[in-house]
This record gives C-alpha cells, sequence and structure tokens, in this order.
C-alpha cells in the first residue's frame, strides 16, 4: 500500500509533480501561517518586544486565564450555538418538506417556485441590509436573538434546497408506491419513510447551514446591540476597543474563538469534507 | 407501517383534495421566508430607491416628482465620493474570483487528487481556515498587519530599512493588504471542485492514460472539461462573495486608504451614518442587484467564449 502510493507520485510526469508539490506546499503554508502566528503570539507575555515570528521567551497563560474569567466566552458560545441550532432545525425542516413536493410531484406554478427559490441564490444579502433591518424593528424584535433566528432561517434557502432536492431525485419512487399501498397517507409516507432515507442528504445541507449561521457576521454585528446577546463572530469587532493595550489578552481571546470550529473540524472532519464535496471524496 | 396507519387513520377524504392540502401545507413555510426575507425586500429596494427617503423622514418615505425621480442615483454617481471608489474596488474582487481565485482553487484540487502519501492531511488542514468565520481572519490579519508586533513590516524592512508604516494606511498597499487577507483561503470552493474531479470515472482516466496523456496534460484535456459546469457555478459564487465582500473591510481598514466596498457603502447610508440616506442607500442596493446578474451573464460568457471561438473558427474554413 505504502509503495504503491509512493510510486504514485513518482509516475506523475516531471512538470505535473513540481506542479503538485508546489500546490500542496502553498496549501499547507496558507492554512497554517496565520493561524500558527496568532497561536505562537497569543504565548508571549509581550508581543511588543518580541513581533513577528520570533518565539517566546516564556509561555504566558494570563491571558487565556482573563479570557475565561473576565470575558466570559462561555456566554457567547452559548449564544452562537443557541442562534445557530435554531435556525438551522427551522430552515432545514421547512426546505426538506418543500424540496419533497417539488422534487416528487407536479403542480401549477411548479416551475415559479423553482425559479424563485434558485434566484435567491443570486440575491446579494447586504443589498437587503435596509429593508431588513427595517422589518425587524418594526416586527419589535430589535435586539433579541429571535431576529437572527429568523433572518438564519429564511436567508441561504437555496443552497439547502438544491442539495436536498439532489437527494431526493435519488431516493426511487417506488419507495414512496409501496408506502402509498400500504395505506400511508402524504405526510405518513413523507416522514415515515422518506425523511428517514434523505437523511444523509439533509445532513449535509444542515451542516452547510450550521456553519454558515455560525460563522455569519454581517446580520450578527446589524441586528444586535447588547453585549451579552452577541454571538461570537460579532464580539471580536468589540476586541479591539476592549482590549486596547493588552496584546496577550487579545492573542488568547481570539485563539479561544477560533478553537471550538477547529476542533470540531478535527473530530469530524470527515463529515465536514464529505457535506461539503456532495459525497464524491471520502474523509 | 401498519401499526403507525392505526394511531392516525389516513383521510377518507378524495386523495386530490388530500393531495393539494399537501402541497400548500408543505411549500407553505418556504414561500413565506422567501417573501419576507427577498421579495418584499426586494420590491422595497427597488420603490424606495426612487425616493426622498433620509434622517428626516423616517417612517414616511415620499416619491420623487417624475422630473426628479433618479435624484438618488444622481446624487450616488455625481456627489457621493465613495461610489466609484467602492464600484472599481468591488469589481476588481470579483474579477480576482474568477480569474484567481478559481484557478488556484483548480490547481490544489488537482494535487489534492493525486494518490500522494500525507495529501489527506494537508487537505484536511487546508479546509481549516474556512471553519474559521471570516470575522476572525479579518481580526488575525489586522494583527499580522500591525506596524508594532506583526509579520509584515519585518518582511518589508529586509528591503527597505527602518519602513515603519501600517500598510493598511497606505493607498495602494491597503487594497492589496485587504485583497490578500481572504483571497487565499479557498477551502470550500477546492473541495467542490475536488468532489466533481473525483466523480470523473477512474475508466476515463485509464483510458486517457493509454492514450498517453497523464498528469495535468489529462487533467486539462480530459477531467476539467468534464467539470465545467461546476466551475462555472463557483466561478460565479466566487465572484459574487468578491463583489459583496464587507467583513474584511469593517475589520481592516473601515474603508480607509482607498478601500470601500459597496457592501461597505450601503451600510454606511443605510445604518452607521449620522445622516441616514435609506433612499440612497437603496439605490447603490440596487444597483448590486443589477451587478450580480451582470457577474452571472459575465460568468457564463467567459465559459462559453472557447466553444463559440472554435464554432466561429470552424464556421469560417
Amino acid at each position: 500500500m505504502k509503495k504503491s502510493k509512493l510510486q504514485g507520485l513518482r509516475q506523475l510526469p516531471v512538470g505535473t509533480r513540481i506542479v503538485t508539490i508546489f500546490c500542496l506546499a502553498w496549501a499547507l503554508l496558507v492554512a497554517l501561517l496565520p493561524i500558527v502566528w496568532l497561536f505562537i503570539s497569543s504565548l508571549k507575555s509581550d508581543p511588543l518586544a518580541r513581533p513577528g515570528f520570533q518565539l517566546p521567551e516564556s509561555i504566558c497563560l494570563d491571558g487565556y486565564i482573563s479570557t475565561f474569567r473576565d470575558l466570559h466566552v462561555m456566554r457567547y458560545f452559548g449564544n452562537s450555538m443557541f442562534i445557530a441550532i435554531v435556525s438551522v432545525t427551522i430552515s432545514i425542516v421547512m426546505i426538506s418538506m418543500s424540496a419533497y413536493v417539488v422534487a416528487r410531484m407536479n403542480f401549477k406554478g411548479k416551475g415559479l417556485v423553482n425559479m424563485m427559490l434558485a434566484t435567491t441564490l443570486f440575491i446579494p444579502p447586504t443589498a437587503l441590509t435596509y429593508p431588513v433591518y427595517n422589518l425587524i424593528n418594526r416586527l419589535g424584535i430589535y435586539n433579541t436573538r429571535a431576529a437572527l433566528i429568523l433572518i438564519y432561517a429564511c436567508s441561504g434557502i437555496a443552497i439547502s434546497f438544491f442539495v436536498i432536492k439532489n437527494y431526493y431525485d435519488h431516493v426511487p419512487v417506488e419507495l414512496e408506491d409501496a408506502a402509498r399501498i400500504d395505506g400511508c397517507n402524504h405526510i405518513q409516507t413523507f416522514w415515515h419513510v422518506i425523511f428517514p432515507i434523505a437523511r444523509p442528504g439533509i445532513m449535509t445541507a444542515a451542516v452547510l447551514a450550521f456553519l454558515n449561521n455560525w460563522n455569519e457576521y454581517y446580520w450578527a454585528s446589524l441586528v444586535i446591540i447588547d453585549r451579552d446577546k452577541l454571538t461570537v463572530p460579532a464580539l471580536l469587532s468589540t476586541f479591539t476597543t476592549s482590549f486596547r493595550t493588552n496584546y496577550n489578552g487579545l492573542f488568547s481571546a481570539m485563539v479561544v474563538i477560533i478553537l471550538p470550529p477547529i476542533l470540531l473540524y478535527c473530530c469530524f472532519n470527515k463529515f465536514f469534507i464529505e457535506a461539503l464535496s456532495g459525497g464524491a471524496v471520502k474523509g | 407501517m401498519k401499526k403507525q396507519n392505526k394511531k392516525a387513520t389516513p383521510r377518507r377524504g378524495k386523495l386530490g383534495m388530500d393531495r393539494k392540502i399537501f402541497i400548500v401545507l408543505f411549500l407553505a413555510p418556504t414561500l413565506i421566508a422567501f417573501c419576507t426575507f427577498y421579495l418584499y425586500p426586494l420590491v422595497t429596494v427597488f420603490f424606495t430607491s426612487f425616493c426622498k427617503w433620509d434622517y428626516t423622514n423616517i417612517t414616511k418615505p415620499e416619491f420623487w416628482d417624475w422630473d426628479q425621480l433618479f435624484n438618488n442615483y444622481k446624487y450616488i454617481f455625481e456627489t457621493y465620493p465613495y461610489f466609484w471608489e467602492a464600484l472599481r474596488n468591488s469589481t476588481v474582487w470579483a474579477l480576482l474570483g474568477v480569474f484567481f481565485q478559481i484557478p488556484v482553487a483548480t490547481l490544489i484540487a488537482l494535487a489534492f487528487s493525486r494518490k500522494v502519501r500525507g495529501v489527506k492531511v494537508i487537505r484536511n488542514i487546508y479546509i481549516i481556515p474556512c471553519m474559521i468565520s471570516s470575522a476572525a481572519l479579518g481580526m488575525i490579519f489586522l494583527q499580522l498587519y500591525s506596524p508594532l508586533y506583526g509579520v509584515v513590516n519585518p518582511v518589508i524592512s529586509l528591503f527597505k530599512p527602518g519602513y515603519s508604516e501600517n500598510i493598511l494606511l497606505q493607498k495602494g498597499t491597503a487594497f492589496w493588504a485587504m485583497t490578500a487577507a481572504y483571497i487565499f483561503f479557498t477551502g470550500t470552493t477546492t473541495l467542490m471542485i475536488l468532489g466533481n474531479i473525483m466523480a470523473v470515472s477512474e475508466e476515463v482516466r485509464e483510458a486517457a492514460t493509454l492514450d498517453g496523456a497523464s498528469g495535468l496534460k489529462q487533467d486539462f484535456y480530459i477531467t476539467l472539461p468534464m467539470i465545467k459546469n461546476t466551475l462555472k457555478t463557483v466561478s460565479i459564487l466566487a465572484a459574487t462573495s468578491g463583489f459583496l465582500l464587507y467583513n474584511e473591510v469593517f475589520f481592516l481598514t473601515r474603508g480607509a486608504a482607498g478601500t470601500y466596498s459597496i457592501s461597505y457603502v450601503i451600510r454606511e447610508l443605510a445604518i452607521t451614518s449620522p445622516r441616514t440616506q435609506f433612499g440612497r442607500a437603496n439605490s447603490v442596493a440596487f444597483i448590486q442587484i443589477i451587478a450580480g446578474m451582470l457577474i452571472i451573464l459575465f460568468v457564463n460568457l467567459v465559459y462559453e467564449l472557447p466553444s463559440l471561438w472554435k464554432r466561429m473558427v470552424g464556421g469560417s474554413k
């Protein structure tokens, strides 16, 4: 096994081999440089004294201690988690229902529904800034978590819709016919037969949506003002003022903030990679 | 299956009626979401872009008179100081998406598709920055560019001894520094492309190898043409996200040193400015929507050009 894989590189033409090695090195460099630098800097008691890639004289963990003690990061993780999970659940349930109808049934206006949802992929959300902001205000949910849940549940319809519909298209129709003969009505067929079978596709869409909502900054910084309701990305913008000269604290807090998604990814990278590549790449 | 039937006896009414109710019931939530988040705002953006609507009449937008209907657009084009700068920057970012990000993402995806030891590890590492929010990446780059403790200034001072400026405050360098803060992180795009490369059947590749096309040659003549549609889609997505850039602008420069983007202009006019200009913000938003459509057209054109060219050359022969 080992041998044949090593031969893989040697079998390639010289030009391809060089390009491949260069690309791999580049990928590694680009991905690691900022994060490694951030981590090294977070261990320096005074980053000003040892700028750049100089290693710290001694390891200083004060920043990490104060991040948990004074910044209450766990609260913001809680906010982000809550908002992301609720909004993903709402949007995925909603979309897996309508994607099923569009994938399997014929009705008047089906083309229109398809087209409407497709266009949302290309409507720039930032163009809708003021109308959405205004709507949130008029609904009286400005500066609440509900506002963000509403926005996240309604945005990003298109991607989830196409991922899930694509999956339904691969479920054999015979299964539904069988269920129908057994006496299931439409809702039962959907809930007991189709939904369980399409679960991998639905999970893919859910993972993508969760990632998007967890990392979303634009709306989060727009509709929430109170510090204790902020999500993690929105919290970042308060850092430049709250850590004015405490660079060690700043770096440590940033490491703590980027760590959960990275750890989550390290544990479930197989899952993420299969989801993002449409199932064709094994993790 | 039988068991569940006992719990809820199926509706005895006409099956057709049943079906209709089912369709309406299952479509309704998504359609409501579409209307609240997309349709209603879109319509509002369009109509109020022709309205006088600012901090003086917050609750009551008023249409401009017929002869002044395009007042907001006129203001944006002629008076507002940042519009053309923003449009130029956003357009450059959109073009870089198509002509830089996608080629780089494709080359890396091709490298990941080789059966080489360790390639999986590198692939998994390459995705990591895409798991972090762009806000956090912006924040990290803000630190990297710091003249006090960053890594960029020490490198520059190798060539220019004593260099102590902040590159984010210099016109010219600021734009490219900001671009560098997001453009290299193509993890998700690379994975989507890689997914499609792997889906190209092994038989096709083997046949190509037997015909003497191996390595990059095989990729460019066999594999990539087969995944052209995917490349087109990710190009559109890359161009659009480049055009919509906001977080990087906010975290790195807040528009200083010639780095405004269209999204930043919209948000500034509509929300952040002390004298909010909703009507004018919505005119810029409408321009952004039109630009989004133009991007789709443009990318389609770019991908059709080779075959168009072939047809023209072939036709003249």
